[in-house]
């Protein structure tokens, strides 16, 4: 998408012959320009969020008060939503009451939709963030270990392991998981959920976890062969011979030179995990927002339906975001477009 | 092994290379040899130039000799390498942490990986100030300086807070120059300095490379692929081809009056690249593959002097054809006369 990884990008270095290199572009400028863009996709998930609901089959109106109402009733309904005015000036007015904060009011619970992701949002999120840290736990050590420890039978190992936990489906380890650690062992609690942190990881660990056994694989092996590339290049020789101390030498010469590519990677792919958290929080009865959609799908609660979707999609621009600027920013190399 | 052949007036000889052999252990019993009897001086202040076209086995010797060939996992099978009093093809690796960088200084190939990408130009330069010796930041960060307009680097305070993308091929070069220089080493050695920078910047860094020497009384191994690049600058060149050193001599001796049907071949094939209008000219055949080297002479599949004597027993060692000049080739003297 923006991130164009080097060597690839950086190899105009020929043409100079001039003792100026190329303007320096300070960091914030960079990140500023990333975060303008991200608004403007933003924008566009507003714009299909509102055609995704408008263009599905079936008049929400009629959907939700059922076959039988009066035309009286369905008109004010329209009034109501503001269904009654053409599409652009409900567009627009939806835009409106977004910027102050109102994505409007459930047509079950008469709850006004910002209120539910009060409650529900910050379980996701959660979600979200456990399983970032438990991937990122998980594969840094495993990858490093299997590049820079030499053993010769365990890269195989590796890729056999890997290609097996990409191929599990994961709703199919989320069942075994949960039969394994919650029935069988008891360790983790088959289902709910208490808010509050540190109290919530209890519920969230297993579903996290089965976010691992998809994203582990992947990102393990992104980072183990990026930390090859980098033990190659010739600058990991050059800090040998300084004799730079071991533990510096780890970190600026060898993960952070690699880290990049796994860190945008790791953002995209937790964009599309958003998707499967509407599994998952199904499956654990955990109160998020992708359970919330289901049960608002089903009601035919468009509002609720527009506004989650819309939180969705604001969430992968956001994720995707801030993966670029922190690839950016471990690795001055990586182009923020 | 070749007998030691190579009689040089040990007084100027900084390094004493002798019959190095480099090679990777594969298994137990099978080891592939990828240099053999390197034999050559590197003497107090000059520039040597080591020429041979890519596979000849440069950048093993190179990394003999700043002890990084473990982490290509290739290793010295024999010979010696003798710096001041000690044999760098024996010693550990924490005697090697007091003379790579230190003793030794490296300008790496690619100025587009050389640098670090996630380290400052300063940060750099201050890590290779600092190696080795107790230095207060403030005081690296002079040194740092002072090695910048060493080479010639204009605002160097703006160039201090760069990263290496933010700066051109050349920049970039002259700053790996200027992080090899840091420790005042005796020698440089510089691998292919200017592969991928265009021919204006690469003679800029010759220029540079040349000035330092001058400046330090420094010795500076230059290793090209491309005699045309380096005789200029040059003091000495040794010649490889095979894994063997198969000339070595002064520029004037080695380039001017070759004495190895190997050198000729290269000296032609860059006069006939010179003149306009002629077709581009390449040395006959190919380099013979590491582990398939033919038996005798191993430019013999390639040579037009070639004769049956050629192709027999070990590769010949290198001989004194005239004073100060020594080439491997069997049949030297006959060289000399035809060029004359
Ligand atoms: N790890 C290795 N395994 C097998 N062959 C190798 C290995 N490393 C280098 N070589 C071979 O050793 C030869 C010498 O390489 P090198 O010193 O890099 O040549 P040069 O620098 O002159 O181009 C080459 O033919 C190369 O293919
Ligand atoms: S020894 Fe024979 S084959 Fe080798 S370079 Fe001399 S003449 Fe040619
Ligand atoms: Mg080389």
């Amino acid at each position: 998408m923006s991130v164009s990884m080097p060597p690839a990008d950086v190899t105009d270095v020929a043409a100079e012959s001039t003792q100026d290199g190329p303007r320096p572009q300070p960091v914030w400028e960079r990140i500023l320009r990333r975060t303008g863009r991200a608004v403007i996709v933003a924008f566009w998930v507003m714009v299909v969020a509102f055609m995704l609901i408008r263009l599905a089959p079936g008049d929400p109106v009629s959907a939700a008060l059922g076959g039988e109402a009066s035309p009286e009733t369905v008109a004010a309904l329209r009034t109501q939503l503001g269904l009654d005015v053409d599409p652009i000036t409900q567009f627009w007015k939806y835009v409106w009451a977004f910027t102050q904060g109102d994505l409007g009011t459930s047509l079950l619970s008469g709850v006004p939709v910002t209120e539910m992701l009060k409650t529900n949002l910050p379980v996701t999120l959660w979600l979200i963030g456990l399983t970032v840290t438990m991937t990122m736990i998980i594969s840094i050590p495993l990858a490093v270990f299997i590049a820079l420890v030499r053993i010769p039978a365990l890269p195989y190992v590796f890729r056999t392991l890997t290609a097996i936990g990409l191929a599990l489906p994961s709703f199919l380890v989320a069942l075994l998981l949960l039969y394994q650690f919650g029935l069988i062992w008891g360790i983790a609690p088959i289902f709910g959920y208490e808010p509050g942190f540190p109290a919530n990881l209890h519920y969230l660990w297993l579903p996290a976890l089965v976010n691992c056994v998809v994203l582990v694989p992947v990102l393990s092996r992104v980072l183990y062969s990026s930390i090859l590339d980098t033990l190659d290049e010739e600058f990991v020789e050059t800090g040998v011979i300084r004799g730079v101390k071991s533990y510096r030498f780890f970190w600026f010469y060898v993960l952070r030179p690699s880290l990049a590519p796994t860190v945008v990677l790791l953002s995209y792919m937790m964009g599309v995990m958003v998707g499967s958290t509407v599994i998952l929080e199904s499956i654990f009865a955990l109160p998020g927002i992708g359970r919330e959609l289901v049960t608002a799908v089903n009601m035919r609660d468009y509002p609720v339906v527009q506004g989650i979707i819309l939180v969705f999609g604001i969430l992968v621009v956001f994720l995707s975001l801030l993966g670029d600027i922190v690839a950016s920013i471990l690795d001055p190399r990586v182009k923020l477009t | 092994m070749s007998t030691v052949t190579v009689t040089e007036s040990p007084s100027d000889a900084l390094v004493e290379i002798r019959d190095l052999v480099i090679g990777i252990q594969r298994t137990r019993a099978d080891r592939l040899i990828l240099v053999d009897s390197a034999d050559f001086d590197i003497r107090r202040g000059e520039i040597l130039g080591l020429v041979g076209e890519s596979g000849s086995g440069k950048t093993m010797v190179c990394r003999s000799l700043i002890g990084t060939l473990k982490r290509r996992s290739a290793t010295i099978f024999g010979g010696t390498i003798m710096f001041d009093g000690m044999d760098l093809a024996k010693i550990d690796e924490r005697r090697w942490r007091s003379v790579r960088g230190n003793r030794i200084g490296y300008v790496p190939q690619s100025a587009l990986t050389g640098p670090n990408p996630v380290m400052t130009i300063g940060g750099q330069l201050v890590e290779a100030v600092r190696c080795n010796r107790n230095r207060t930041e403030r005081d690296a960060r002079k040194r740092a300086m002072e090695l910048l307009d060493l080479v010639h680097i204009r605002r160097p305070e703006v160039v201090y807070d760069q990263y290496p993308f933010q700066l051109s091929g050349g920049m970039r070069q002259r700053v790996m120059i200027a992080a090899a220089l840091a420790q005042d080493p005796d020698i440089i050695l510089a691998d292919e300095p200017t592969t991928g920078l265009d021919v204006t910047v690469q003679a800029e860094i010759m220029k540079l490379l040349r000035e330092i020497r001058t400046e330090f009384n420094m010795s500076v191994v230059l290793v090209s692929h491309d005699l045309a690049l380096i005789d200029e600058v040059c003091d000495r060149l040794v010649v490889m081809h095979g894994g063997t050193c198969v000339e070595v001599g002064s520029v004037e001796a080695v380039a001017r009056n070759p004495r190895h049907p190997y050198t000729i071949a290269l000296n032609r094939a860059r006069i006939e690249l010179a003149a306009p209008g002629s077709e581009l000219m390449t040395i006959r055949g190919n380099p013979p593959g590491v582990g398939e080297w033919p038996s005798g002479c191993r430019f013999c599949e390639r040579c037009e002097f070639a004769q049956d004597d050629c192709r027999v027993g070990a590769s010949p060692p290198l001989l004194e054809v005239e004073p100060e000049h020594w080439s491997a080739c069997i049949h030297a003297s006959l060289l000399g006369a035809a060029s004359e």
